[in-house]
């Protein structure tokens, strides 16, 4: 930790607090010119708001972020481009209509008299920047033509031919195989011997202990090991991660029963979901814990109807189902509460009640006709019963917090009388109130003999709420054991490294 | 009752009383009985058509169709009469249930094979009025029926007919949109379709349902449009789309559906008609009949856009502390 190089980049206590969450408390991070430096934290931690900081995307609360040890002010991404500030999201920024000459200098193009493009230069220059980063790509080829891992490549080719000293890059091996991924490290590299500072965000902990000379961990929004203090080494990082023992504030009870609520057998479906098998008991809680793009909400889609099984077979109550879409797992007393409550859970052109009533619809209507006053009187018991705040019946949902939102859309199921329910990341962005209510929410339908399937990428929920936990890599589910069977660690290390390397 | 006379269709309603009194108070002709029952007859075509562009707007789609499919149905029932010999209550029902089959095209063009409806009825906008000319020749067709008239200018107490017909659909509409399960559903579907499939909403067939609505509804006013002249023209009905669209939006619906009163379409086409008899009653000329059109639909779509910010500047002012 002594290094008394000058920094080329330096976050000096630096915090940022969103509604409701402090995401970065006071975080330091120095990145020294030719050296790789990897961000580390389980999802939640901080990591994006740190990025965001230094990408100019939002300012910091307070604290400072220091250039050569001149501190900078960055309010725009265009500002923080013009510090040498590069950032690969991981959407990439690339128009995929455009030649890779042109995305190499999008926005910059260069220009002859009468402002026209110079397309010789243009291309003669992105060709020099990829040959100097041996980047075997055609400047005249259309970018969305390429391999993602090329697009991304010529992401980093525009971060150098704009001079970038710093380039940050967000989860970039999500989509990419392993020999893209090898392909990545070695071009990583070549740009460390160049001399760049380079930011390296993943979870995932074989590359980046792979990769990396140094890491900072984040927990909580805070900096839990700072540079030096934690060797570059997995299980060093686990624990830095990970912290202390698993937090024991959570309120869950053992309902299982004997009999079975639902029965899935060697499941597939053209999203990617293979040979998924499970027995899920009346009562009982099933986690399904893996890393973002491993299938968990595939195999959720598949089992609701939404994506068509190509093989086996879904068994509710003992019948068999057949599933032409949701309708029809609704019908079953099946639920989805889905990831992104905004996109595809709730309506606000609605107010609370009207949303709660949308797939129990057909029960409160007879020959087309709706029982308003049905409609009424059950969305307002279940507002109570859910502690809702006042009015939430009546009020648009666009006026309702984040918890109170998801609490809709979980009372639209309890309304629809559902007897399996599916909660994909049902804790997402909701204070620790609203998640200690979806916990006892959890208990009380399990307690009355729901089944749950819990899809979380919050490690301490998924062990502490599930009876069993099922790890899904790939599309299938590779291991299901009980919680108590599982450390926290095991399940990072499970997820997060290659099939073959079993969590021991 | 609080159902019906919500927010949404309490703002349109005030302008457009504020607009009669302004009007009565400035012409004097405006509340003779005649010119009264000739607003009737004035804005019931518009006015019915534009129940069936709402509803497709409510479900999150636009209907640009029904002009030229208007002249395309009138063609068809005088050709029905005249050429082919029917009953006229033959060829009225079989009008009905091509405009309803023609509108569910639209739906399924829309819903199953996902063409954007804008284009889907740009499509029939064009083409449904090149068909309409392929009949007679492409010359209209007079004197179609006598019993055809009388459905447009026919009066029971003294009140014309078409009162009537716009007091049931608009009826018939309210509680369809209110106290249905399609209703609601078409609501759901423009609201958040990926919201309404994951309620086990059938987001396909709804959105086919509001389409043939709309059709329906389009040969309600082709009817009428033969009834009002007798004939059947290819050149009926240009820019209706656009005058139904107009009042569903001066009503306060949103383009960008899930939202509004069907109620207030009926109010927004009645504001609409009322300024157009004032600026005729006036001797205004056409083209500034026109330019005055164009303004009230953007002065309230810019009041809607900018209501909520206009109350929260408003408040702000009232809630100041010293």
């Amino acid at each position: 930790m002594a290094s008394e190089e000058q920094p080329l980049w330096e976050v000096v206590e630096v915090s940022k607090a969103y509604p409701g969450v402090l995401a970065n408390d006071r975080v330091s991070l120095r990145l020294l010119a030719g050296r790789i430096h990897g961000l580390m934290g389980e999802n939640g931690c901080g990591k994006s708001t740190l990025i965001r900081l230094l990408s100019g995307v939002h300012p910091p609360d307070s604290g400072e972020i220091r250039r050569k040890g001149r501190v900078v002010t960055m309010n725009t991404p265009t500002e923080a481009r013009a510090e040498g500030v590069a950032t690969v999201f991981q959407e990439f920024s690339i128009v995929r209509s455009l030649s890779v000459a042109e995305n190499v200098f999008l926005g910059r193009w260069p220009r002859r008299a009468l402002g026209l493009i110079d397309w010789d230069m243009m291309r003669r220059r992105s060709a020099e920047v990829l040959a100097e980063l041996e980047i075997a790509i055609d400047p005249d080829v259309i970018t969305g033509d390429l391999s993602v891992a090329h697009q991304q490549m010529v992401e980093i080719a525009k971060a150098v031919a704009a001079d970038a000293q710093l380039i940050i890059l967000d989860e970039p091996t999500t989509a990419l195989g392993p020999d893209e991924i090898a392909q990545l490290h070695r071009l990583l590299r070549r740009m460390r011997a160049k001399g760049h500072a380079i930011l390296y965000v993943s979870h995932r902990l074989d590359e980046v202990t792979a990769l990396v000379d140094e890491v900072t961990v984040l927990r909580g929004g805070k900096v839990v090991s700072r540079a030096g203090e934690t060797a570059v080494d997995v299980d060093a990082i686990v624990s830095a991660m990970i912290g202390g023992s698993v937090a024991d504030h959570y309120p869950k009870d053992r309902n299982t029963r004997t009999d079975v609520a639902m029965t899935a057998l060697s499941i597939a479906s053209a999203r990617g979901v293979r040979d998924v098998s499970f027995t899920l008991n009346k009562g009982e809680v099933l986690g399904l814990g893996g890393v973002l793009g491993s299938g968990r909400t595939e195999i959720a889609r598949a089992l609701f109807g939404l994506d068509p099984l190509t093989a086996g077979a879904i068994v509710v109550d003992g019948r068999p189902l057949t599933l032409k879409g949701p309708g029809d797992a609704i019908r079953a007393g099946l639920a989805l509460v889905s990831e992104n409550r905004k996109t595809d859970g709730l309506f606000f052109n609605f107010a609370g009640g009207a949303n709660m009533s949308s797939a129990s619809l057909p029960r409160l209507s007879a020959f087309g006709f709706l029982d308003l006053r049905r409609e009424d009187r059950e969305a307002q018991a279940l507002a109570r019963q859910l502690e809702l705040s006042a009015g939430a019946t009546e009020k648009s949902v666009l006026h309702l917090s984040g918890g109170n939102q998801q609490k809709v859309v979980i009372a639209r199921w309890l309304l629809s009388q559902a007897r399996v329910l599916i909660l994909d990341e049902p804790t997402q962005g909701i204070d620790i109130g609203a998640k200690l209510a979806v916990y006892r929410l959890i208990n009380r339908l399990t307690a009355d003999g729901c089944a749950i399937l819990l899809i979380s990428s919050d490690h301490d929920e998924l062990l502490a709420m599930s009876d069993r936990v099922a790890v899904v890599r790939q599309g299938t589910i590779a291991d299901i054991r009980a919680p108590q069977d599982l450390t926290h660690g095991d399940l990072v290390r499970a997820a997060t490294t290659d099939a073959g390397r079993t969590a021991a | 009752m609080k159902r019906f006379l919500d927010a949404q269709l309490l703002g349109p309603l005030a302008a457009m009383v504020l607009v009669t009194v302004v009007v009565a108070a400035t012409t004097d002709r405006f509340l003779d009985p005649g010119n009264l029952s000739n607003l009737a007859l004035q804005v019931a075509i518009v006015a019915l058509i534009g129940i069936g562009s709402t509803v497709v707007i409510f479900a999150g789609g636009i209907d640009l169709s029904s002009g030229s499919m208007v002249a395309l149905l009138t063609m068809i029932l005088a050709t029905a009469i005249k050429s082919a010999g029917l009953p006229l209550w033959l060829a009225l029902v079989a009008v009905l249930l091509i405009g309803t089959a023609l509108g569910a095209l639209n739906g399924v063009l829309t819903a199953y094979l996902r063409i954007p409806s804008f284009i889907v009825t740009l499509s029939g906008l064009i083409a449904y009025r090149g068909v309409a000319l392929m009949f007679n020749a492409g010359s209209p067709i007079f004197s179609l029926h006598p019993g055809l008239e009388p459905l447009f200018y026919g009066t029971i107490l003294g009140i014309p007919l078409p009162f009537f017909y716009l007091v049931f659909f608009y009826g018939v509409a309210t509680v369809m949109m209110v106290n249905t399960r399609p209703g609601r559903e078409i609501y759901a579907v423009g609201g958040n379709p990926a919201a309404a499939k994951l309620s086990g909403i059938n987001v396909r067939r709804v959105q086919t349902l509001a389409f043939a609505i709309a059709g329906a509804m389009t040969a309600v006013g082709a009817v009428l449009m033969a009834a009002r002249l007798n004939s059947g023209s290819p050149n009926y009905g240009q820019t209706l789309e656009l005058q139904a669209i107009a009042a569903a939006v001066v009503g306060g619906a949103s383009l960008a559906g899930g939202r509004g009163n069907i109620l207030s379409t009926l109010v927004g086409a009645l504001t609409i008609v009322i300024v157009q008899n004032a600026l005729n009653l006036n001797a205004a000329p056409a083209a500034v009949q026109n330019v005055i059109l164009g303004l009230i639909i953007l002065t309230a779509v810019g009041v809607d856009m900018w209501r909520a910010e206009l109350a929260r500047a408003l408040g702000g002012i009232l809630s100041r502390r010293p």
